[in-house]
């Protein structure tokens, strides 16, 4: 698993695309309104399958485990969510931490992690 | 040289740019190129607050809030620029008027402004803003800013020879940790 976290609008999927080969038919963007569909080799936006998650019920780092099959063949990128106000709603409290307990087990399982920031890359691990 | 400083707000950019740029400058030709029109009380005493935090440096000032490649002419060649902020500059150029429409074209603009302008001069030390990590969904307004000033972001990092990033007081880099 290879997974790519930074800011929005930072160059993400630009860099899953120039560096592991896909394309757009490969990349399934999550949107908060709506189940996922994990089988796509690259998964975006996971932070909004997380929001999904929270409004449903459901734990999203358990989820996607028992939802997806190859885990260890996906590139998942997600907008890094965590360093602004604690946020007023609850809903979205429930999420930036939901969307926390995801990251710290994709982060375990994957091979490398990588910060994008302006464009330029980072590893992480 | 030039290089790109961005972070949090209060993480210690501002007084690391101003040290680079200190640095990097010929004697006379350290410039504050400030970007910030000031609007109300709030800003007036912020920008009294800056110039005090700057006195005794040696910077001169050039006010210049939008329009930056118009200044190319009277841009100082040998001159070292800190220009904080690129944050309020694509500001004042992407809400301009009162009207409350977005110029959409400001960030291409900007960036090609700010190109412009790193050409002329020898050195210049640009410091933004990362508005791009909280848990938010934001209006239609604010997010064309936020991928806006992406946009600008990227382009300097493309341009820039040093780019970094300030954590609580500590600098990362992701481009020319070897040349600072």
């Amino acid at each position: 698993m290879e997974l790519i976290i930074g800011g929005a609008f930072q160059g993400k999927t630009e860099f899953a695309k120039e560096n592991f080969g896909i394309e757009d038919d490969d990349i399934f963007v999550c949107k908060k309104d709506e189940a996922p569909d994990f089988s796509k080799k690259c998964i975006a936006h996971i932070e909004r399958f997380s929001f999904w998650c929270v409004e449903h019920g459901y734990e999203p780092s358990e989820y996607f485990f028992e939802h997806t099959e190859n885990t260890d063949e996906k590139i998942i990128i997600s907008d890094d969510i965590s360093c602004g106000v604690v946020p007023v709603n609850k809903t979205e409290r429930a999420w930036r931490e939901a969307n926390g307990r995801l990251l710290i087990k994709l982060s375990k399982e994957s091979e490398h992690v990588t910060r994008i920031f302006c464009g330029l890359s980072q590893r992480l691990k | 040289m030039k290089v790109l400083i961005s972070g949090g707000a209060k993480n210690g950019k501002s007084m690391f740019a101003q040290e680079i740029a200190k640095k990097l400058s010929k004697e006379g030709h350290l410039w504050y190129l400030a970007t910030m029109e000031p609007h109300d009380d709030e800003d007036d005493a912020r920008v009294l607050r800056h110039r005090k935090e700057r006195a005794g440096w040696g910077f001169n000032t050039a006010e210049w809030g939008r329009n930056i490649a118009s200044h190319c002419g009277e841009t100082d060649c040998k001159g070292t620029y800190l220009v904080d902020s690129v944050t309020a500059l694509l500001s004042n150029e992407m809400f301009c008027g009162m009207s409350g429409d977005i110029n959409r074209e400001a960030p291409f603009k900007v960036a090609d402004d700010l190109s412009a302008f790193s050409d002329v001069a020898e050195n210049v030390v640009f410091v933004s803003d990362n508005i791009f990590c909280d848990a938010a969904f934001y209006d239609e307004w604010t997010d064309s800013y936020r991928e806006g000033l992406a946009y600008v972001d990227r382009k300097l990092a493309e341009i820039c020879d040093v780019v970094a990033e300030f954590s609580c007081g500590q600098i990362n880099f992701y481009k020319g940790a070897e040349l600072i």
